[in-house]
């Protein structure tokens, strides 16, 4: 049974397309058929994340508008063989495409893919509606910072309306040591708030740029962000895993100051 | 986040949890208008158990207000700050 996920969060730059690489990478290293669709049209940026950019012939726009099969769009990854990329268009807009098309194009995807995997774009507006109109479940990616988590919110709330009620979240960019000082709010502050069921947490780690700037999942390195989202990917596929810690450990010398300097 | 009952003030982080709960609060109640029409028909039905509601010339509100917010973080300084007013009759 194929299942549709969309990667969403109403704020912009808190790392969907980021997670939805990763995830992608997850599932397809644990054996699934995955494809990514990067429903951000003007603005895409999954295909850099992927380090695909110089495969693109065609787009989501071609596929929907019968410019082209969609096996002539879909990009395999350079990493893993069961993962495949439906790269946005870059010279379109939200409006090229309509939640109806990608209810249509779905379930064409669903006979070959065991997970369709919609990168949404930041905002509540045409973007959003297409992302989740063939969804059967939402992963909400927030940081623990106010304007974040008041947008993961609002989205929570646009997805239940819209009858998606299968919905977890991941907060990203948690820096533990600024959580220990009091000056981040914690993994348990941000669910207080949100109360909603967490599938992961990430932290904010040097990693992450660097992969970005391969164009490679930071997930299947030696890292905590890696571990983390590979721990993800299965608890999607149902493995109770439970929360890593999100620090490296930390020196004797260092606790020792933290104790002298702690408030 | 454990709280040092010694601290006097709050840190950052405590700020932001109290800011971003109450925004969250607010917001909710202002994009769901039938669960405001609700939140005004049972308020306004609890209090005509003990006062008249029918008076036109009364006017009931509910305001949500803060006290421990304070730029300097400093608890139980004198002092609100109103997030939220909403009209009840």
């Amino acid at each position: 049974m194929s299942e549709v996920i969309v990667i969403t969060s109403g704020k912009g730059g808190v790392g969907k397309t980021t997670s939805t690489a990763n995830i992608g990478a997850g599932l397809a290293r644990l054996n699934k058929k995955v494809v990514l669709v990067d429903t951000d049209i003007g603005l895409r940026n999954l295909d850099v994340v992927m380090g695909l950019e110089n495969r693109i012939i065609y787009n989501l726009v071609d596929v929907v508008e019968g410019n082209c099969r969609i096996r002539q769009a879909l990009i395999r990854d350079r990493h893993y063989s069961g993962l495949y990329l439906l790269p946005s268009a870059q010279t379109r807009d939200k409006s090229a495409v309509s939640p109806e098309q990608m209810v249509k194009l779905a379930d064409t995807l669903k006979q070959t893919f065991d997970y369709i995997i919609m990168d949404c774009p930041a905002g509540i507006e045409q973007g959003f509606r297409n992302a989740i109109a063939a969804a059967d479940r939402a992963i909400v990616v927030t940081t623990p910072e106010v304007s974040a988590i008041r947008d993961a919110d609002r989205i929570i709330g646009l997805l239940e309306s819209s009858g998606i009620r299968r919905i977890d979240l991941i907060i990203n960019r948690i820096r533990m040591d600024m959580v220990r000082r009091g000056d981040m709010m914690s993994v348990e502050d941000v669910l207080d708030i949100l109360s909603v069921n967490l599938i992961g947490a990430v932290p904010d780690e040097e990693s992450v740029v660097i992969a970005a700037n391969h164009g490679d999942p930071v997930l299947g390195s030696d890292t905590i962000a890696g571990r983390a989202y590979l721990n993800i990917a299965r608890r999607i596929l149902g493995e109770a895993v439970p929360l890593e810690h999100l620090e490296e450990h930390v020196s004797l010398f260092h606790r020792i100051a933290g104790m002298l300097g702690a408030k | 986040m454990k709280r040092n009952p010694k601290r006097t003030f709050l840190t950052s982080g405590e700020i932001a949890k109290e800011r971003t709960g109450l925004t969250v609060s607010a917001d909710r109640l202002d994009s769901r208008p039938e669960r405001m029409d609700e939140l005004r028909r049972e308020v306004t039905a609890v209090l005509a158990k003990y006062i008249n509601t029918e008076d036109d010339n009364l006017k009931v509100s509910i305001t949500f207000a803060c006290d421990t917010i304070r730029k300097s973080g400093q608890i139980g300084k004198r002092g609100r700050s109103d997030v939220k007013t909403i009209q009840i009759k």
